[in-house]
């Protein structure tokens, strides 16, 4: 059977999904980094699973690349079931989703996710909430696994079935409905006829296909008749009755309870203050520059001299056993390859994308986007460009990798380019400080900084004028810091390192026979 | 649009003064309110400043649409005040006529139709003149502005998007920007950065160019 997560960005939906599915899945908590979708296998109670995890959308209607990679996913998988991941502790809010989901005529299970975080600030009526939209809810609490298992359960149960709650829209969208719908119960591709129709006047272009020409138009002249009457678009008249809908549903199953600023809340806080935010932003960025170079050295010295204690002559009596040239030849290779391995990816990426998983995780890194998006945006850039600038002073190839994080395209090649044309890495800073500071003064090396610097804001500019297309504007969800699940950062980091060493050991052996040949 | 009970006076005396058509000069105020010309011209300038009155020199002066609203809002109170009072309490036209001057300015609009109802919609006062049709609920032009002049603290109620861009409006309804939800600017992170802004449990951090689209009533 096929089944599908859907959910917010910042739900925690990703580490469920690695509950779900073991390993096989990079999590994490910075907007655009599940544009790629997550597929896993998964064997549970005897049936054959395919779980899809789809990127953070918070609606179906499919305006940015995130939202339209989910809304076609979802149409085109025809999952046999959905879980709806909702982070409790912000019920109003995803719950407009889940009633999308809803009309839409899925098969949905809810997964009341943060459990642990909500119930320290009101109780939840969770049989009453269950009641109410007539699908299934388990709460769950996903970076410890609980709730899990019961989800699985309810997936594979096979009861779970359409839920018969209609959400309610203005008088004059619900005579629309009625009119036309024409008796009608369903649209060619099975869905409910009302929930097409919704999405027909939402304008998604995925639904508006599946309509004749007639009926196109018909909604078309609406739209505008209710624009001229309402003074607003349709599709805004029909979130507003969605959020007041989800709004009445949260007031009847939560409870307030008095809410005490923990320790984590005043951190939270004082990151996202730019008063206090700014000068923690600085320490962090020169904290991950100096562990990265540091830490990653300190490794490197002990993974090398590991490596030559435990090699000893390996190679030489490889060399011999092959014979000639080419055994030095190969042996050589594949001796540099290893200690290239060693000395670059192992100590300095393994640091850096520890750290970095512990910040995505924590929720740092909008943090960061925000508090930075001003002055990027001045140097023609945009606030989530920092991120990667900063791993490119470590080095440059998880850097590009990075680069996967940003929304567009075009924030993508503009960025990948100044990192590997600029940005000073960690090889390179060496250089710097210790050659040229060493032999032609201080003052030298200050100057290369100083041009590198001038360089990156002359690229940055040079090429938002050469690729056209306006910039998005900043628009992200900044959530609360959580504690990150140490399994997944671990999880999360090998399998980028283990990325690395596919791509990379290759390239390297190829090089390293290359050059001694 | 809050207006004195001293303006209502004058704009209610004017509005029966002009009904012969012509402007109403400023000794005819003075005269019927009892006031001396010198504070009567003051008070005429300042409503004529602010709208309601066009001031013509060495003729007098006339109601602007504005005024007359003002006016005719009053004059149905008082009158459908002073029917209440001798059809339903037995009092007399005189004596009506003084309570009712007292009590118009402090009735809701909502009390003053369901009062209308309960009468059974009279069109004319005790003395025989005529009561002013309802005004159409007073179009509730509380100023809307751009959330991005929300200063840091202050709380709106999102009113409309301008953008015809639908792409912008379904990313903003997307993350919960709707009309009719309250929002809080948290932040207006220094050297030009987004807007932090709390809608609910959520947060969001949005762009400056996002945020002049969102219209917001205070």
């Amino acid at each position: 059977m096929r089944l599908v997560l859907v959910g917010n960005p910042n739900v925690g939906k990703s580490v469920l999904f690695t509950r779900i599915t073991g390993i096989g899945v990079i999590s994490s908590n910075y907007p655009g980094t599940t544009v790629e979708f997550e597929e896993g296998v998964v064997m549970y109670g005897g049936k054959r699973i395919s779980v899809f995890d789809l990127p953070g959308t918070y609606s179906l209607a499919g305006s940015t690349e995130d939202e339209r990679v989910a809304t076609g996913l979802l149409f085109e998988k025809r999952p046999d079931c959905i879980i709806a991941v909702v982070d409790a502790t912000r019920l109003e809010q995803n719950l407009v989703l889940v009633l999308q989901l809803i009309e839409l005529g899925y098969k949905v299970i809810v997964a009341l996710n943060f459990m642990d975080q909500a119930r320290k600030r009101f109780s939840l009526d969770v049989d009453r909430l269950s009641n109410i939209l007539g699908v299934p809810i388990v709460p769950t609490v996903a970076t410890t696994g609980e709730g899990v298992d019961q989800l699985m359960q309810n997936v594979i149960s096979g009861d779970v079935q359409r839920s018969a709650y209609v959400t309610r829209y203005d008088s004059h969208i619900e005579a629309f409905l009625e009119d036309m719908s024409e008796g009608q119960v369903a649209t060619e591709k099975g869905f409910p006829i009302r929930g097409a129709l919704i999405k027909l006047l939402e304008g998604n272009q995925l639904f508006v296909e599946q309509f004749p020409p007639a009926v196109q138009l018909a909604a078309d002249g609406y739209r505008e008749e209710f624009r001229e009457e309402h003074g607003e678009d349709v599709e805004v008249h029909i979130s507003r009755d969605r959020y007041g809908e989800a709004g009445r549903i949260a007031s009847q199953v939560i409870n307030k309870l008095e809410r005490k600023l923990t320790l984590r809340d005043r951190i939270s806080e004082a990151t996202l203050r730019p008063s206090t935010g700014i000068p923690i932003l600085l320490t962090v960025l020169v904290g991950i520059f100096l562990a990265v170079v540091l830490v990653g050295g300190a490794l490197e010295e002990l993974l090398l001299d590991g490596y030559a204690l435990l090699v000893g002559d390996l190679f030489d009596r490889l060399a011999a056993l092959i014979g000639g040239t080419a055994g030095q030849i190969i042996a050589n290779g594949i001796d540099l390859s290893i200690q290239a391995i060693l000395a670059i990816v192992v100590p300095y990426i393994l640091v850096f994308y520890l750290i970095l998983g512990v910040l995505e995780d924590s929720g740092y890194l909008p943090r960061v986007v925000m508090l930075l998006d001003g002055i990027m945006v001045r140097l023609g850039l945009h606030g989530r460009t920092i991120i990667p600038m900063i791993v490119g002073t470590g080095c440059n190839v998880p850097a590009i990798l990075a680069t996967r994080t940003l929304e567009s395209r075009r924030q993508r090649i503009i960025l990948a380019t100044i990192v590997v044309m600029v940005v000073p890495c960690s090889a390179q800073t060496v250089i710097i400080v210790g050659t040229v500071g060493q032999y032609s003064g201080i003052m030298w090396a200050a100057l290369i900084y100083i041009i590198l610097f001038a360089l990156i804001l002359l690229l940055g500019r040079v090429l938002h004028k050469v690729l056209k297309a306006e910039p998005p504007s900043l628009a992200i969800e900044i959530p609360e810091l959580s504690r990150p699940s140490v399994r997944n950062v671990i999880v999360k980091t090998w399998m980028r390192v283990k990325d690395f060493f596919v791509i990379a050991f290759p390239l390297l052996l190829a090089g390293s026979l290359f050059l001694e040949g | 649009m809050k207006i004195s009970e001293n303006a209502e006076d004058y704009l209610a005396c004017i509005y029966d003064l002009s009904r012969k058509g012509v402007p109403v000069k400023t000794s005819e105020i003075s005269g019927r309110l009892n006031l001396s010309p010198a504070s009567v011209t003051e008070m005429t300038q300042r409503l004529a400043s602010e709208g309601y009155l066009n001031y013509e020199r060495y003729k007098g002066v006339t109601l602007t649409p504005a005024g007359t609203m003002v006016a005719e809002r009053i004059k149905r109170r008082h009158r459908l005040l002073e029917r209440f009072l001798v059809d339903v309490l037995g009092r007399t036209t005189e004596d009506s006529h003084e309570e009712a001057m007292r009590l118009e300015h402090n009735f809701s609009d909502e009390s003053v139709e369901m009062l209308s109802r309960i009468l059974n919609n009279p069109t004319v006062c005790p003395d025989g003149d005529p009561i002013p049709a309802p005004q159409a609920p007073m179009e509730d032009e509380a100023p809307t502005i751009p959330i991005i002049e929300l200063e840091e603290g202050e709380e709106g109620v999102i009113s409309h998007l301008i953008c015809d861009d639908p792409a912008k409006i379904r990313r903003l309804i997307g993350m919960g920007f709707v009309p009719g939800r309250k929002v809080v600017v948290e932040e207006h992170v220094p050297m030009g950065g987004p807007l932090l802004i709390r809608l609910d449990e959520m947060r969001v951090a949005i762009g400056r160019d996002y945020a002049s689209l969102i219209q917001v009533e205070k």
